[in-house]
């Protein structure tokens, strides 16, 4: 069985990283710049598991678990927020978020 | 984290359970809290409870002093500076608890949430400036930013909440997961997470890989940046200062501000990442924009907390100054000024957004005002003495002028510039501080003028007895600190 250069798997983590910002960035629904955040993390995840398995460390693996709850807490507030928006707002583009300036 | 498991003996001992005392009493405080709310809900009994548990940590956190530093597993280090930094948040804490109180004592609802997250964010805090590996930095900078989040969109009838809570939010996650992003790739090239890692067997030299270091190195500088607000990353500063409740704002100006410029100090130098050439380079360009930007950008706001919030910005660029030019000779000097300017900051903070809370809503029946514009504090020292005295020490302090905390903090970052013979940095510190004297000076004319005959702008009615010995020895203890600062650093020494 041949092993996958860490190199690589840096770098599918940092294309997988910039497709999501690129989406927090360009996105308008405040749902989809939520996803977003979730391709984000998960890049970082999948970046911690091949430096944990080059290492022959856990502490890769646990790094990606913590990520997960972290996704989950912010993925909560993120959802709650969202419902208040909708209710107050009647829509979820972020572009109506504009009331304070200077 | 494998190193815990092939030593199981040495895996937890009661001197570590006494270094993280303060800590552990925090979070047996939450979940007591959270068993408290189950049983009965009343303001008084969740705000009381929440008093005792800071005042027990901070008591616990006082009786630290002067240990030894004591390595509590991997995850955490506790030594004097976070001692004295973890005082800092109780005490910060404690402010806002009683501003918090004030606050929410109006409406009929009871929020017994909302001071769990408090003390969630105090707790984040105490992780945050005792971490000693990228998990415990990562754990706590989460668990700050999610309560936070709470905190900030709490407010659900104001019309800036949802705002303040998605910006904050959106921004914040990206952040994080920008500077988790950096710690693996960190961790991919060192193969150690904990701060003073053994760099000796990394692979720089593989394929690429010496460029995934320094790349990692700028998105983990660029995730813990964000939360300071410097200068490129300060964007969502004062909106979400604006947006949020005043006991909020005055929590993130303090707590987290502090907890994360500490655990900046402890990575930086414990890795010593200073030493590449790169990060010196980042570090320089965000002092000088944000000490440059922070200052002019607060030249033109008319809302009070807006302004502060610039004003932070420039604020930490100030400060960073001390890290560029720290060197392993001056390391313990190094950290005794940049405690010295944290508390003085977070003291000035402290006097100015309580001063904010108490004029958003001076009497329960009075209604409750969402802006403090500048025009607002016309007069203020004739209407209500002891809070325009507070507001001019503050302000005094944060502009940097002899006889206050402010000065002796901008003195020592002055005298470490100069033995490191940092000249422009010196030169652009001083011309910023020159620009900022140009808002803060008004505000205190503004303070000092009254304006006769003006129904508008009568006496303040006299506040509850609390908040007047708060103000009290706000103003007090600014005065004596900002006279005798050799007290502060006896703190900080012991």
């Amino acid at each position: 069985m041949t092993t996958i250069p860490l190199f690589h798997v840096l770098i599918l983590s940092s294309l997988l990283f910039v497709i999501g910002f690129i989406g927090v960035v360009a996105r308008k629904n405040t749902l989809f710049i939520l996803m977003s955040l979730e391709v984000m993390l998960n890049a970082v995840g999948v970046a911690f598991i091949g430096a944990g398995s080059v290492w022959q460390q856990a502490d890769g693996q646990v790094m990606f678990i913590l990520i997960l709850t972290l996704a989950a807490a912010e993925v909560a507030a993120g959802l709650a927020l969202l419902i208040r928006m909708q209710k107050r707002y009647h829509s979820l583009d972020i572009d109506l978020l504009n009331r304070m300036k200077g | 984290m494998s190193a815990i498991t092939s030593q199981p003996d040495a895996l937890f001992s009661l001197t570590m359970a006494q270094a993280i005392l303060p800590q552990l009493i925090i979070a047996f405080g939450i979940v007591l809290g959270l068993l408290l709310v189950a049983w009965r809900r009343t303001q008084q009994i969740i705000v009381c409870f929440t008093a005792l548990v800071l005042v027990l940590a901070l008591i616990a956190n006082i009786s630290l002093y002067g240990t030894s530093t004591t390595q509590v597993t991997q995850l955490l280090l506790v030594d004097a500076n976070s001692s004295f930094a973890l005082s800092l948040v109780l005490i910060s804490a404690l402010v806002a608890l009683r501003m918090s109180y004030r606050f929410l004592k109006a409406h009929i609802e009871v929020h017994d949430e909302y001071y769990l997250l408090l003390l969630l964010v105090v707790f984040a805090a105490g992780i945050l400036v005792t971490s000693d590996h990228f998990a415990s930095l990562f754990l706590g900078f989460e668990l700050l930013s999610i309560s936070l989040v709470g905190l900030v969109g709490y407010q659900r009838e104001s019309q800036y909440s949802v705002e303040s809570g998605f910006k904050y939010l959106i921004l914040s996650a990206a952040a994080s997961s920008f500077m988790l992003l950096g710690m693996a790739f960190i961790y991919s090239v060192s193969g150690d997470m904990s701060f003073n890692a053994n760099l000796s067997n990394a692979i720089y030299h593989q394929q690429g890989l010496g460029l995934f270091f320094q790349l990692g190195l700028l998105l983990l500088l660029s995730g813990i940046v964000f939360k300071l607000s410097l200068a490129p990353f300060h964007f969502w500063t004062p909106d979400v200062y604006q947006g949020a409740p005043t006991p909020v704002t005055l929590l993130m100006a303090t707590v987290s501000k502090l907890a994360m410029f500490v655990v900046l100090v402890k990575c930086f130098v414990a890795q010593r990442y200073l030493l590449l050439e790169n990060v010196q380079l980042f570090l320089i360009s965000f002092a000088i924009i944000s000490m440059l930007l922070g200052n002019v950008m607060a030249l033109r706001q008319q809302n009070l907390k807006r302004l502060l919030a610039y004003s932070s910005v420039a604020h930490m660029g100030y400060l960073l100054i001390i890290l560029i030019v720290t060197s392993e000779q001056s390391l313990a000097f190094s950290w005794q000024s940049i405690l010295f300017y944290l508390a003085a900051y977070t003291l000035a903070n402290l006097s100015i957004f309580m001063v904010i809370a108490l004029l958003q809503q001076y009497s329960s029946d009075a209604p409750y005002q969402e802006d403090i514009l500048l025009t607002d504090l016309q007069g203020l020292f004739w209407r209500a003495p002891s809070y325009g005295l507070l507001m001019i020490l503050a302000l005094l302090s944060l502009a940097g002028i002899p006889l206050t905390m402010g000065f002796i903090g901008k003195f020592y970052i002055l005298s470490h510039a100069t033995i490191a013979h940092a000249w422009w940095l010196i030169a652009i510190l001083i011309f910023a501080s020159a620009i900022a004297l140009a808002y803060y000076l008004p505000i205190i004319f503004k303070i000092l003028t009254a304006k006769a005959n003006d129904p508008q702008h009568m006496p303040l009615k006299k506040q509850h007895l609390i908040e007047q010995a708060l103000v009290y020895a706000l103003v007090v203890i600014s005065l004596f600190f900002g006279i005798l600062p050799e007290f502060v650093n006896q703190f900080i020494h012991s």
